[in-house]
């Protein structure tokens, strides 16, 4: 057989060939192997394409598995007897060659088996888990088997967006904002994830006893119904915590920044008002109830422009606000409050403000199978469907939200929640335990020792009529998280406000209490249904509207002058001017023409 | 009577702002077109530019479309018969030297030029290397020879460069078929009769073959269709190609809307793009333009020509902040409040 010569390439460059690759190959995974060199050195052996590359940059995604050399797995059962008794962990495996990491490319060369029993003369690898073919994200999702990959994708999504335990020193923490679940729970259907992630310490949700049915079509389309009198017992009760801080700047020439109320001649005061809440020293004190306006942290700035009368004559120095006040929209407690040094030895405040969070219309809550919704209703207890032992369900999901998602997974939870919620155990829902039929089989055989029935039904009755519904409802318990999108963070509306310096056209954005832009297509819209008069009030009475004179000889723009009561045109100093009503951007469009040194001239009709 | 009747009902009222509702109506599925584009069965989808980048290319009236396809019909007579039809199609398939030829070897010193034969090629296209030879013979006016299925050209010169470039012009030359006519593919319509296609597009010669129905043989290119028949078919053309580019996407569309953009693309008399260089870029109004492409170019002209602009567009009064002259804006009172009094007392 002709022996190619075959390429090498180091993380993709070309560095040089080799007569046998089959064995350069083996070569390198032995040394790795034997620690002679680094275990993050992957090797693999593409035959078709005759080349060799080794991998050694970072990015890659690798994946432990143990070694197995002719048939015998190297993780041995004295091996698994030492690791339960502590005396060997997976660093120790990793430095003596039972178990290696391989990345996508190197995987391509391996035989892997995925149980003990399965091992054949030829294979190379033996995977720890069937779950570890799923990543750490993943088998955060109980049944994970029997859900859609995109849905998969979400979820692992939205866990980073829930609200919990997320550290255990929050008190003493000055996060930027923080979300604090009041009654993190541990999920009722965990997985192995669970334990070897640590998650079960902090948790970041609840057990939800859920019902899946329609609520006089107050959750259609991903929307749910809650039941009210849940959240006044605390379900999906959160704390939110905001951070200020400001610090005590130094500026060239001498000057720097004061804490303390500042004077009324201060460049910017806002009014008695607005500093009342401020202890003498300008600082806000814990536990003090602050709304939006308030200032938290007084502070004095030098003035921005240098001015050469500084000081002088014994008056007090010039000085501007710059004291930080609660956003727009917020309120709260004050929760803490620290003064301390930055290592620039300047002084720095941080002010944390807190505040409740109560479940309402608009929040955003999601299950581990990617299955989100918005609160759509809070529905009295008595209101809701109650089955015969009186229990009312916490949440409401419509039905159709399952077909199309094939989030199977999400009803296998609410199956093995309801287990578990009933005897009081843990349920494992760890990936490729064991199949779906027996968890059905096996969840339904201890429903129905504790008298409930074997899939999971109830026979619900409607709360208004107090009439049992025709249909079974599936009724259990599931881990849903509360995401941090909540609408009281969201909210924002305007009628009347700010406008743009540049152009006198409303302000955008929440945090300048803006408005909803009224844009090209929205604009495209009112043409094509011929609305001219509304599309007049949009673009200009509700928007930029402004009148100017105009010089009915020569065009141009011209002004009123107060003292001589007579209307002037500065160009050809004529006093017949019109008054004409423009959008102010327009008026600015003919301020730049004329900077192009192009003349516009208006002419007017009548 | 009763047609007249039906029609006038659906006639648009005054003020409807037509050319904005073609815009939506188009605009809007045709986000949802794809790029890539699907290949059903059939040639036809294989050669010809499909989804967004004909639409784009019909808009912007290229002058060559990237793929050029003329659909020939024939006569009666010919149509329902494979074996005329086939005849016709080998008439006007285009098959040039090029195709046939793998390998061209010069030898300066004896001054000739030899066309290694790609005898497959030539077995398909069913011609003989003595064929080949005597085509090029009279379309080159140069003495051939035959040489074991290669053909040997005879130059009376010396210099190379005219060796080379002859080797090169020989390459060029059609053998068989209409210039630029592509090559020809025989299909088979539903009712049983043949056509062909042709992956480019010639149409005024082939309209000249005998046999060939001229009522109903078009192409694909839009302005080949204006050269030959005039700006009426040139806007059928654009509206039916439209059309044809948004269903096989599975979008339909009115057609009046697709009509009219090709009418406002030809309504001139010649073809105009809807952009920057056709109806966008020419409209009356200074602010119109300027708002839409190359802002200082129009507002410099504007000065330089001390250009009025007259306000009768949609774009320049939403400027202003004036009523739009569409819809409800398009209707004015035909005597003022103040005037009903003059002409009260008038009486």
């Amino acid at each position: 057989m002709e022996i190619k010569k075959c390429y090498i390439y180091l993380n993709g460059r070309a560095i040089g060939s080799v007569d046998n690759p089959a064995k350069f190959v083996n070569e390198v995974r032995t040394s790795r192997r034997k620690g002679q060199i680094s275990g993050e050195v992957n090797i693999s052996y593409m035959e078709k394409l005759g080349e060799v590359r080794v991998n050694t940059d970072r990015g890659r995604i690798r994946k432990p598995y143990i070694i197995v050399e002719n048939g015998q797995p190297k993780l041995t059962t004295e091996m698994i007897e030492k690791i339960k008794r502590n005396e060997i962990n997976f660093a120790y495996l990793l430095r003596n060659g039972v178990v290696e990491f391989l990345d996508a490319e190197e995987e391509e060369n391996a035989l892997i088996a995925f149980f003990r029993k399965d091992v054949t003369p030829e294979t190379t690898h033996l995977e720890f888990d069937l779950a570890s073919v799923f990543g750490l994200t993943i088998n955060t999702s109980p049944f994970p088997e029997h859900n859609a990959l995109a849905r998969h994708a979400m979820s692992a999504n939205f866990i980073k967006q829930s609200q919990g335990l997320y550290s255990t020193n929050f008190d003493q923490r000055f996060d930027s904002r923080g979300y604090l679940l009041y009654y993190p729970q541990v999920p009722i259907v965990t997985t192995a994830a669970y334990d070897y992630a640590n998650i079960k310490s902090h948790p970041s949700g609840q057990n939800f006893v859920v019902a899946i049915s329609t609520y006089y079509g107050y959750n259609m389309a991903d929307a749910i119904v809650i039941n009210k009198s849940a959240v006044d017992r605390g379900l999906g009760r959160s704390v939110f915590y905001k951070s200020y801080s400001d610090e005590e700047r130094r500026y060239p020439g001498g000057q720097r920044d004061k804490f303390r109320i500042p004077p009324p001649t201060a460049e910017g005061y806002m009014g008695e008002h607005a500093y009342s809440k401020l202890s003498e020293d300008g600082i806000i004190e814990p536990e003090v109830s602050v709304d939006e306006g308030d200032v938290l942290i007084g502070k004095v700035a030098p003035p921005r422009f240098l001015e050469e009368n500084i000081g002088a004559g014994g008056l007090e120095e010039k000085v501007r606000d710059d004291s930080v006040v609660l956003k727009a929209g917020e309120n709260g407690t004050i929760d803490s409050v620290i003064a301390t040094e930055t290592t620039g030895a300047t002084r720095i405040v941080k002010v944390r403000v807190r505040s409740q969070r109560i479940p309402e219309k608009g929040d955003k809550f999601a299950s581990r199978h990617g299955q989100k919704g918005v609160i759509a209703l809070l529905a009295n207890q008595e209101d809701m469907p109650f089955s015969e032992n009186g229990i009312v369900p916490d949440l409401l999901l419509n039905p159709h939200s399952i077909p199309t998602r094939l989030t199977f997974g999400h009803l296998l939870e609410m199956l093995g929640g309801k287990v578990g919620a009933v005897s009081g155990k843990k349920v494992d829902g760890s990936a490729f335990t064991t199949s779906g039929k027996n968890r059905i089989d096996e969840y339904g055989n201890t429903l129905s020792q504790y008298g409930f029935d074997r899939h999971g039904d109830e026979i619900l009755y409607d709360g208004i009529t107090g009439r049992p519904f025709k249909a079974k409802i599936f009724t259990g318990v599931v881990y849903y998280n509360r995401l941090y999108h909540m609408v009281s963070n969201k909210i924002q509306v305007r009628s009347r406000g700010k406008v743009q310096i540049l152009t006198h056209q409303p302000t955008e954005g929440k945090a300048r209490q803006g408005a909803l832009r009224f844009g090209e297509m929205e604009r495209d819209a009112l043409i094509g249904h011929g609305a001219s008069l509304l599309l007049k009030e949009r673009m200009l009475d509700q928007s930029d509207k402004t009148s100017v004179l105009v010089c009915s000889q020569c065009g141009s723009m011209g002004y009123y002058d107060y003292i001589k009561r007579t209307a002037i045109c500065p160009l050809c100093g004529g006093n017949s001017l019109e008054e004409i009503e423009i959008s102010y951007a327009f008026k600015v469009l003919l301020d730049e023409i004329k900077s192009l040194h192009i003349l516009p001239s208006v002419k007017l009709n009548e | 009577m009763a047609m007249e009747k039906n029609a006038n009902k659906y006639k648009v009222n005054y003020g409807e702002p037509v050319g904005m509702l073609a815009a939506q109506s188009v605009g809007e599925p045709g986000t949802q077109m794809i790029l890539r584009t699907f290949h059903y069965a059939g040639i036809e989808a294989t050669i010809a530019t499909s989804g967004l980048p004909r639409i784009v290319e019909l808009v912007d009236v290229k002058k060559k479309p990237a793929t050029p396809i003329t659909y020939v019909y024939f006569n009666s007579d010919i149509e329902k018969n494979f074996e005329k039809s086939d005849a016709m199609s080998k008439k006007i398939s285009e098959i040039k030297v090029s195709s046939l030829v793998k390998r061209v070897v010069e030898n300066f010193s004896k001054s000739t030029v030899k066309l290694v034969l790609d005898k497959q090629a030539l077995a398909a296209e069913e011609l003989t290397p003595n064929q080949v030879a005597q085509k090029i013979a009279k379309l080159m006016s140069v003495e051939t020879e035959v040489n074991e299925g290669n053909i040997l050209i005879k130059l009376h010169t010396k210099s190379l460069k005219e060796i080379r470039v002859t080797g090169v012009r020989i390459m060029k030359k059609v053998i068989q078929g209409i210039e630029d006519a592509g090559k020809a593919l025989i299909q088979q319509s539903k009712d049983g009769s043949f056509y062909v296609i042709t992956a480019g597009s010639n149409i005024s010669e082939v309209m000249k073959l005998d046999g060939v129905d001229k009522s109903r043989t078009y192409t694909n290119d839009v302005f080949a269709m204006y050269k030959l028949f005039g700006i009426e078919a040139a806007r059928n053309t654009l509206a039916n190609e439209l059309r044809k580019t948004l269903e096989e996407q599975k979008i339909s569309v009115d057609d009046r809307h697709l009509l009219l953009v090709a009418d406002a693309m030809t309504y001139s008399g010649t073809i105009k793009g809807v952009g920057r260089h056709g109806l966008s870029g020419q409209k009356n109004s200074v602010f119109a333009r300027a708002a839409y492409e190359e802002t200082v170019k129009h507002l410099v002209n504007a000065a330089l020509f001390s250009e009025v602009d007259p306000m009768k567009g949609v774009t320049e009064n939403i400027l202003v902040g004036k009523q739009i002259p569409i819809g409800t804006g398009a209707v004015k009172l035909a005597i003022k409040k103040e005037d009903i009094k003059k002409v009260k007392s008038g009486e």
